[in-house]
């Protein structure tokens, strides 16, 4: 189980992070104030400034909260049941972004689309197989035939010669 | 003026000759990838094309224009690279193709691509706002002179065709401007025509409605001749009454933008002989001729040599304003 | 009373089988594009213009405008339904209309979205039709101060708002400003925070994260509440959409209230977007009861996509008269006029009247059949939400990534959405706004060239901000919208001191 403790340290980190990479790369551009306004990395550099103190607040008063002996952050941020749901949604999600990126999108949305309903919707085999071949069909005919919009395509796809 | 275009197609058609079959055709869509967002100066140009091939079927294959304007355009030529040895990338753009890498650190470089066509020079102009004291090239630039760094010239962008034009003008004349740059010429454009700046150097494509309501004037073009004539825009003068800068007294005679074609590097040279071929064809339709006049920009077709010659003389005069202002990055 | 003259022409020249033919396909072309996230309203448009090169130009604009319309539309559905807004101004619609659909709602919001977006359309025509040309000088006396002016307004409107806490408010605005800066810097010709990588180039599109923020964010959010889409049990009625329509007299001030500033963004250069968020921050604002926003009170749909709409077709004169486009979509019509051979200016409306005043015409004409054509569609999408959550879930998904790509064609850009996604989903666990982050990301870019191009102008002095009555007081109405909230909460509090002490003695 994660509490919310934790998730408010890892996020305020995390984003304490992104401002210091802000920061640095606004640097390379001079942050000052010249004869013509601000320098082209004043404005990165402060705004990744203030969201590093910010995140430097968050952390203060989370801490202090705790020590206060705060309930709410004891909380479970998610718990076990939560977390399979969220995961059990979330790596066939990754899932169809690397078969998209590798076999193309168009396969990676048959299978992805099989797998969540027949495996984890438990829809019967001849709804499933009509959505997923259904929805890459619609995509194909709208965006390749009509919009003239090609998405990623793999192997597969090439040698179907779509 | 005339003569030139005479003698060009004398030279291309001699081109053609010499090159009877074309092996390469296209085998799928074509894109036209656009060094510029929706509506912008390449992206005219692109879609212009566009519909001159599409309505003379000079092309078998569909095309399909692709937007890519972003970091100036560097997008665009960042994806011809990644498109190495595919001839059915055709990429839209100016002469940023080989002067962006100067100005900016960037993931591309002129060598990426491989030159097929120019098929116009843009022109420069300067502009004064419509009730401005000033009616010709010499007494502006004068009362610039006279009160240094209080007169405003507004541009496109920054390190780009128009403050280098700008910095060039200072170079020769000595005047010195404050350089605001806008997102683009029509808000250049509509900042001379609200009197917020003093003057800028606009394409006359991207002034041409301002002029026509007389909310700004021209005083020079940046060409070594006089404009086409055209028709009349306000108050009885057209394209064709505009002294050269040089008549005008400046000290600078020309400043041109080409209007280039590219394909990414390691295509079949079937396949840039394939597309300038096209280019040259659409150039000699009169949908081009028209786009041509009523852009005021200046038809020219170049191809092979005659095309890396302009490209290298081009670079070479910015590169020497880069190299003046602080601007080189490399 | 010329204008009306000329509108009369104009509506014989729109009003012709043919043209209405044109607008009932550019309507529901638009739709499908604006449903589809990534497919916004400026491909829709830059899709169909090959089409037009041979049409005249009236009947040409007249299915660009419309297909615009239908795409704003289909835009707003998206945003109510899944919390995808189809477009940037539709991202405060998501605020109030997604909540709403979760109630079971979606058929009265999108019917309240749909009817109040007509409503403000037609009042950004009315507006186009009586002041043209005040308007147009008017739009000449904006430079850089006004703009940057103009878009400080709208973050005074918006911050202090929340009850966030002012730490996670301030990490999550100032994201959105630091996303902003990555890209090329056109003010300096810079290219600032991509730590060389190519695909940053660009910068990173807004269309990425809000695909990420609001959809992926809420589907995960979604899953680990356990499915529980209370839209399922709703039934969807016809009628629902007639009585959603009875009640919408009954928001008469806001409607109006919107409807102003909407047109105020749209002749200044603000544009829909920023148009939508002030609306809403105004509407919550001046509501007595606060609280219910965000959690599917019908004035914060109305209030934004009202505005929206105003916004969107005032924004049409600035683009005609002066050549300023005053969107991504209006641009590409801008291009588009170009190729049908008419130069936009201060001039075109003596030069083609009859362009312009059919143009205007075929505005309001448009605007009343998108509104019945997406009225008629309320019953159908409104049921999409009642096929169990197994099978909308997964498709939604690949409905974004599909978005995320189509946005520029990057595969980069699909991770950078999953990306975003997870950010959406934790942030808004721990209670740090989206909003401000949104907003800062749209205007971030636009409002920092602003104040550095008025710098630049006034040579690094603040009190260009000060320089002229115009510039002047749209920046006191900005520092009030600023700071009356604060001084609101200081006075609360003395007056909880003073009732405390009261009490004590």
């Amino acid at each position: 189980m994660i509490t919310r403790f934790q998730a408010e340290i890892g996020t305020a980190l995390a984003t304490l992070a992104f401002g210091l990479v802000i920061v640095n790369g606004a640097r390379e551009f001079g942050i000052g104030w010249d004869s013509s306004g601000p320098q082209p990395g004043a404005f990165p550099f402060y705004c990744g400034l203030l969201i590093a103190l910010a995140s430097l607040g968050t952390l203060v008063s989370t801490v202090g909260r705790r020590l206060g002996g705060s309930a709410a952050l004891a909380d479970s941020f998610l718990d076990r049941e939560q977390a399979k749901r969220v995961i059990s949604f979330f790596l066939p999600m990754l899932a169809f972004i690397v078969l998209s990126v590798t076999l193309g999108m168009y396969v990676a949305m048959v299978l992805y689309l099989v797998f969540a309903m027949r495996f984890q919707g438990r829809f019967g085999w001849v709804p499933t197989l009509a959505t997923a071949f259904g929805t890459a069909a619609f995509f194909y005919f709208g965006l390749e035939k009509f919009a003239q919009v090609s998405l990623l395509k793999g192997p597969v796809e090439t040698m179907l010669g779509l | 003026m005339k003569k030139f275009t005479i003698a060009a197609s004398f030279v291309a058609a001699s081109f053609a000759m010499a090159m009877p079959a074309q092996a390469w055709q296209p085998t799928k869509p074509i894109e036209f990838v656009v060094a510029s967002g929706p509506g912008g100066g390449t992206d005219n140009f692109a879609r212009i094309i566009q519909s001159i091939i599409t309505k003379h079927k000079l092309v078998e294959q569909p095309i399909v224009v692709l937007n890519k304007g972003g970091g100036s355009g560097a997008e665009a030529f960042i994806y011809g690279k990644g498109g190495k040895g595919d001839a059915h990338k055709v990429v839209f753009g100016t002469n940023n193709a080989y002067l962006l890498p100067y100005v900016a650190k960037l993931g591309y470089k002129f060598s990426d691509l491989t030159p097929v066509a120019a098929l116009a020079l843009d022109e420069f102009l300067i502009w004064v706002n419509g009730n401005s004291p000033y009616n010709d090239a010499k007494a502006y630039i004068d009362a610039v002179k006279a009160k240094p760094g209080s007169f405003k010239m507004a541009g496109s962008q920054s390190k780009d065709t128009d403050q280098t034009l700008t910095a060039m003008i200072q170079d020769a004349t000595g005047a010195k401007w404050i350089y605001v740059p806008f997102q683009g010429g029509g808000a250049a454009a509509t900042q001379l025509a609200g009197g917020h700046v003093d003057s800028n150097t606009n394409n006359p494509n991207e002034n041409i409605g301002q002029w026509k309501a007389g909310q700004v004037k021209p005083l020079c073009v940046f060409s070594p001749v006089r404009l086409a004539k055209g028709e009349p825009v306000h108050n009885g003068k057209g394209w064709g009454d505009i002294p050269t800068c040089k008549e005008a007294g400046l000290p600078l005679e020309s400043f041109q933008m080409p209007r280039t074609v590219w394909l990414p590097a390691e295509v079949p040279a079937d396949a840039v002989g394939f597309y300038a071929d096209v280019m040259e064809k659409v150039s000699k339709t009169p949908e081009w001729a028209e786009f041509v006049a009523r852009t005021a920009q200046t038809a020219r077709f170049m191809k092979g040599k005659e095309l890396t010659d302009f490209v290298a003389k081009d670079e070479a005069a910015n590169a020497k304003v880069f190299k003046d202002e602080g601007w080189v990055v490399n | 009373m010329e204008n009306f003259a000329s509108l009369l022409h104009g509506f014989e020249v729109a009003l012709t089988a043919h043209h209405i033919a044109l607008m009932m396909a550019g309507v529901l072309l638009g739709i499908l594009v604006g449903v589809l996230p990534g497919l916004g309203a400026p491909n829709g448009v830059s899709l169909m213009l090959p089409l037009t090169f041979t049409m005249d130009p009236v009947s040409a604009i007249i299915l660009l405008t419309s297909l615009y319309w239908g795409a704003l539309f289909g835009g707003s559905t998206t945003s109510v339904l899944f919390n995808i807004p189809g477009e940037p101004s539709s991202v405060a619609t998501t605020f109030d209309g997604h909540p709403m659909a979760k109630q079971g709602r979606a058929a009265e919001a999108l019917s309240f979205a749909f009817l109040s977006a007509g409503f403000g359309a037609m009042a950004g025509v009315i507006l186009i039709t009586l002041l043209s040309g005040w308007v147009a000088r008017f739009a000449l006396k904006f430079s850089s101060p006004e703009y940057f002016a103009v878009y400080f307004m709208t973050f005074a409107s918006f911050v202090g708002l929340g009850g966030a806490s002012p730490f996670k408010t301030i990490v999550s605005m100032a994201m959105g400003f630091a996303f902003a800066t990555i890209g090329m810097d056109s003010v300096s010709g810079n290219v600032r925070l991509t730590y060389e990588f190519d695909v940053l180039l660009a910068g990173v599109s807004f269309l990425i994260a809000v695909i990420g923020l609001f959809g992926l964010g809420e589907l995960l959010q979604t899953m680990e509440e356990g499915l529980r889409f209370d839209g399922v049990k709703a039934k969807v009625r016809p009628r629902d959409v007639l009585l959603t329509a009875l009640k919408l007299p009954r928001y008469w001030f806001a409607l109006l209230r919107s409807s102003i500033i909407g047109i105020w963004m749209g002749i200044t250069p603000g544009g829909p977007t920023a148009a939508s968020f002030m609306s809403y921050a105004m509407a919550k604002r001046s509501s007595r009861n606060p609280e219910k926003f965000g959690k599917g009170e019908p004035e914060g749909v109305i209030s934004p996509e009202t505005a929206d709409h105003a916004a969107g077709s005032a924004a049409m004169l600035p683009m005609l008269a002066l050549g300023i486009p005053g969107s991504a979509t209006a641009a590409v019509m801008m291009g588009g006029l170009m190729i049908w051979g008419l130069n936009p200016g201060p001039m075109l409306f003596v030069e083609r009247p009859d362009f312009v005043w059919g143009l205007i015409a075929s505005m309001y004409l448009g605007n009343v059949v998108a509104v019945i054509v997406v009225l008629a569609t309320v019953p159908l999408f409104a049921s999409i939400l009642r096929i169990p959550f197994s099978i909308i879930g997964p498709a939604i998904v690949v409905v974004c990534f599909i978005g995320a790509y189509t946005v520029a064609s990057k595969e980069f850009d699909i991770w950078l959405a999953l990306a975003f996604g997870l950010v959406g989903y934790f942030f808004k666990k721990l209670d740090y706004p989206i909003a401000p982050l949104v907003l800062a990301m749209v205007i971030g870019d636009k409002a920092e060239d602003a104040f550095r191009q008025s710098m630049i102008f006034s040579q690094g002095s603040l009190s260009i901000f000060w320089s002229n009555p115009l510039v002047g007081s749209l920046m006191a109405i900005a520092l009030a919208l600023l700071l009356f909230p604060l001084l609101g909460s200081a006075r609360r509090g003395i007056r909880k001191l003073t009732t405390a002490r009261a009490a004590k003695a």
